[in-house]
């Protein structure tokens, strides 16, 4: 297999934010990542962006103006003049109005947004954004620790020239924000694994939860019980996604990788191993469709740092050694100091063999009701969100002449829409 | 709850009373515990018994003098640090309770019963479920403090709503966007590997580590510098010309987060002291010269540091001489019950100064444990 081209996007301030005392989401797992990453020398393989940050307009595509403008006004300091609001947009608990709540938000919406926009652009071929995948967030109101569904934006991006799109999502809870988002429609295939029942958050995901109207069937939901280990875990994923590619054909696919469905996740209750979280990966990489890979949950910091660091190994094709290089953060990694350490955990696996021989069946069988992949009449290539042409003449420093990257850039992707003479955007298009 | 979170996954788990260590009287037994009621109870019921038999008087001490440490303190009512430890864990939910076996109400009638009776345990809409991510929430042993939180009053099995206040508007076919925002702040491409072949980029990075020597020592393998590979690439990828401004030192400065003093850290410690991790308010009213970004950078990588724990131990201390407004300690409480959820000893004799390089003190901690990991 031919490596791929991938590109990661970072920036060096989303980790500097702080939800608050006592709160699990700890965004500081990005810097501790990305100084993995570096220290791997995995940074070097990869085109490396500092990504653009999404504008209330952006973020619009999906959500409702009054909830967006909201989240850009409040602050801690005068969270009093919002109280009737609070509750209503669900803000308070889970989701808690911090310092610089509207910068994290566009932050990690735009670099989900621009990976988004290079795969459209054939750019590369998998587009990293550890930052994203916040999949709870609702158009109308914050959820389960997301605000802004970078997630549903990346999509309706890829929508413009995609006419199917898989979304598949690895985190213990449900991806409800994202599901909800594209019911309706066979655009658009969401794909969730998650732990369902007995409390657990969001609530939704069943079985029977199938999309409805034109998207009825294209929603899978997996329902999974508690302590599930890698095995069982392979089992399902495997046959699921393997359908789901042979009954969808979607063109471009995007993985969320909340990493709560590790062993001792302070919320979750799977016991995945790195290695077992990472064989989903590898298998969405085996598929050969551009993919927007994203972050999602993962509340034990050290385990969230190591799963996507290892799994941004698997996406360049780069071995790893089990010792961890030295980096500031190597204290939390105490006291094995390694990638992969042993899996201990005193969950049983509640998932029988039968229980998830059953459900697979049961999926399986509902994808073979999408009869036929929608097709999507062809007209006009949409605008980007960012004018592309702008980036190319990013200068850097004057005295050097352009490089052979940015000159390749100008020639790039059939696709690309140009105003002028060179327009070809109508002809050639792939469907 | 601490069996839930494996405490053998690492051993930096809250207290672990089987762990053989030197004695440590901690703060809280020099304190308070030793003149606590009740061990006093307990001896004079002791002392009453073995003013009948001088012979069992003798025999209990010798057994007691056999008797290792932790039976010892536990025979005197003396549980150690993990006293205060056990009693905020209590409102977490436990994954592994057992369910209750409920059917739910709303399945469809067509569902193959095979199935639904393998799924068991779907229960029905439960009066004090969750809206709440964290109502699941489990204290791990890294972990901080926890809330009191009170779990929603809705159901907590909810349905997928439909409507145009819920689903995203799917571009109808490709349509076109005029209304493109005039782009504001744009992206940069800080490196591309495809343009010049591996073996360069690595030569290069190890001639640009030898000039732009850091600061600290950052280990002896080879690692991505960001800030040489950027300027590579503003030079075309020309590694000549790279590395002649590298020794011209017209790089950027090379870290992004400088080095603090020791007023800083000082000013950073009282902030804690104060606010807990309100980092806002640490910025505004104790670390002016530091953005609130750089408090929460910095919090990371003080936290793990020798100096934290002396911090830790000070605060402790203090703890005990004031009797706290109980509404005004609230971040001091929470603050406290993280230190007592995690065994000090992972970083245990490392005599390092508390040096002026605030940078230094995690990596020397780091370094001096490395060298015994999996003994």
């Amino acid at each position: 297999m031919s490596k791929h081209r991938v590109s990661y996007f970072f920036n060096p301030d989303v980790g500097n934010f702080h939800y608050g005392t006592g709160h699990p989401m700890k965004p500081h797992r990005l810097s501790v990542i990305h100084s993995l990453v570096l220290n791997y020398g995995l940074h070097k393989q990869m085109q490396i962006y500092r990504p653009y940050k999404a504008s209330a307009h952006d973020m619009c595509r999906f959500h409702s103006d009054e909830y967006i403008d909201f989240l850009q006004k409040v602050t801690p300091q005068n969270i009093q003049a919002f109280t009737k609001h609070l509750s209503h947009y669900n803000v308070g608990d889970d989701c808690p109005v911090f310092w610089g709540l509207f910068d994290f938000c566009s932050m990690y919406t735009g670099a989900s947004l621009e990976g988004a926009m290079k795969l459209n652009h054939n750019h590369c071929d998998i587009a990293i954004n550890w930052s994203g995948g916040l999949h709870h967030a609702k158009k109308f109101e914050a959820s389960g620790f997301c605000y802004v569904n970078d997630i549903v934006i990346g999509i309706l991006e890829l929508l413009k020239y995609h006419a199917r799109v898989l979304y598949i999502d690895i985190d213990v809870h449900h991806g409800d924000g994202v599901q909800e988002a594209f019911y309706l429609t066979d655009r658009v295939m969401t794909v969730s694994f998650h732990k369902y029942g007995n409390y657990f958050f969001p609530g939704t995901g069943d079985m029977y939860e199938v999309g409805a109207e034109s998207g009825r069937y294209y929603s899978v939901n997996v329902p999974l019980k508690e302590g599930i280990d890698d095995a069982s875990y392979w089992m399902v994923f495997k046959p699921v996604i393997s359908s789901v590619m042979e009954f969808f054909q979607p063109t471009a696919i995007v993985l969320q990788c909340g990493a709560d469905s590790l062993a001792n996740d302070r919320l979750g209750c799977f016991s995945l191993s790195t290695k077992g979280h990472g064989e989903c990966v590898k298998f969405v990489k085996s598929l050969n469709v551009p993919t927007l890979v994203v972050g999602g949950g993962g509340y034990t910091l050290r385990n969230v740092a190591r799963c996507w660091t290892y799994e941004t190994s698997l996406l360049v094709d780069e071995q790893i050694s089990n010792e961890l290089p030295y980096t500031e953060y190597l204290e939390f990694f105490a006291p094995d100091f390694t990638l992969h350490p042993e899996v201990v955990t005193r969950q049983e696996n509640a998932n029988s063999r039968q229980y998830l021989e059953a459900i697979t069946k049961f999926v399986c069988d509902n994808l073979k009701m999408c009869q036929h992949s929608p097709s999507v009449q062809m007209h006009d290539v949409p605008g980007d969100a960012i004018p592309e042409e702008d980036k190319i003449k990013e200068e850097d420093d004057p005295d050097v002449r352009i490089s052979q990257d940015l000159e390749d850039k100008m020639v790039d992707a059939k696709n690309e829409f140009y105003d002028g003479d060179k327009d070809n955007d109508k002809e050639d298009m792939e469907t | 709850m601490a069996e839930v979170a494996s405490p053998n996954k690492d051993g930096k788990d809250s207290g672990s009373p089987s762990k053989d260590k030197l004695f440590d009287p901690s703060v809280d037994m020099l304190v308070n515990d030793f003149d606590d009621e009740r061990t006093l109870e307990e001896e004079e019921a002791l002392a009453a018994g073995e003013s009948e038999d001088p012979n069992a008087e003798l025999s209990s001490l010798q057994k007691e003098s056999n008797m290792p440490l932790e039976e010892l303190l536990a025979l005197y009512g003396y549980r150690g640090e993990n006293q205060e430890n056990e009693s905020p864990i209590e409102e977490d939910a436990d994954p592994s309770e057992p369910m209750e076996e409920q059917e739910s109400e709303t399945d469809p009638p067509d569902q193959p019963s095979k199935l639904r009776a393998l799924y068991e345990n779907i229960p029905e809409n439960d009066q004090d479920a969750a809206r709440l991510l964290r109502s699941v929430s489990r204290v791990s042993e890294e972990e901080e403090e926890d809330y009191d939180y009170s779990p929603d009053e809705d159901e907590w099995r909810k349905t997928i709503m439909v409507g145009s206040d819920y689903q995203a508007q799917i571009p109808e076919g490709l349509c076109h966007y005029d209304d493109a925002l005039p782009y504001e702040n744009e992206d940069k491409l800080l490196w591309d590997p495809l343009v010049i072949s591996a073996t360069i980029t690595e030569d290069f990075l190890k001639k640009a580590s030898e000039i732009s020597k850091p600061p600290i020592p950052m280990g002896s393998h080879l690692r991505d510098d960001e800030q040489a590979l950027y300027l590579l690439q503003q030079c075309g990828h020309n590694v000549e010309e790279a590395l002649r401004r590298l020794r011209m030192n017209v790089a950027p400065s090379s870290d992004n987060m400088s080095l603090w003093s020791e007023e800083e850290c000082r000013n950073f410690e009282a902030g804690v002291r104060c606010f807990g991790k309100n980092f806002h308010l640490i910025q505004q009213n104790k670390v002016r010269t530091r953005s609130v970004g750089e408090l929460v950078q910095f919090y990371y990588l003080w936290k793990k540091s020798e100096r934290h724990d002396i911090f830790a131990n000070k605060t402790r201390l203090e703890k005990k001489k004031y009797t706290l407004h109980p509404g005004l300690t609230d971040f001091m409480d929470r603050f406290l019950e993280d230190q007592d959820g995690r065994d000090r000893s992972s970083s245990p004799n490392v005599q390092c100064s508390v040096s002026d390089n605030k940078k230094s003190v995690p990596e020397n901690v780091s370094q001096q444990t490395k060298s015994t990991p999996d003994a």
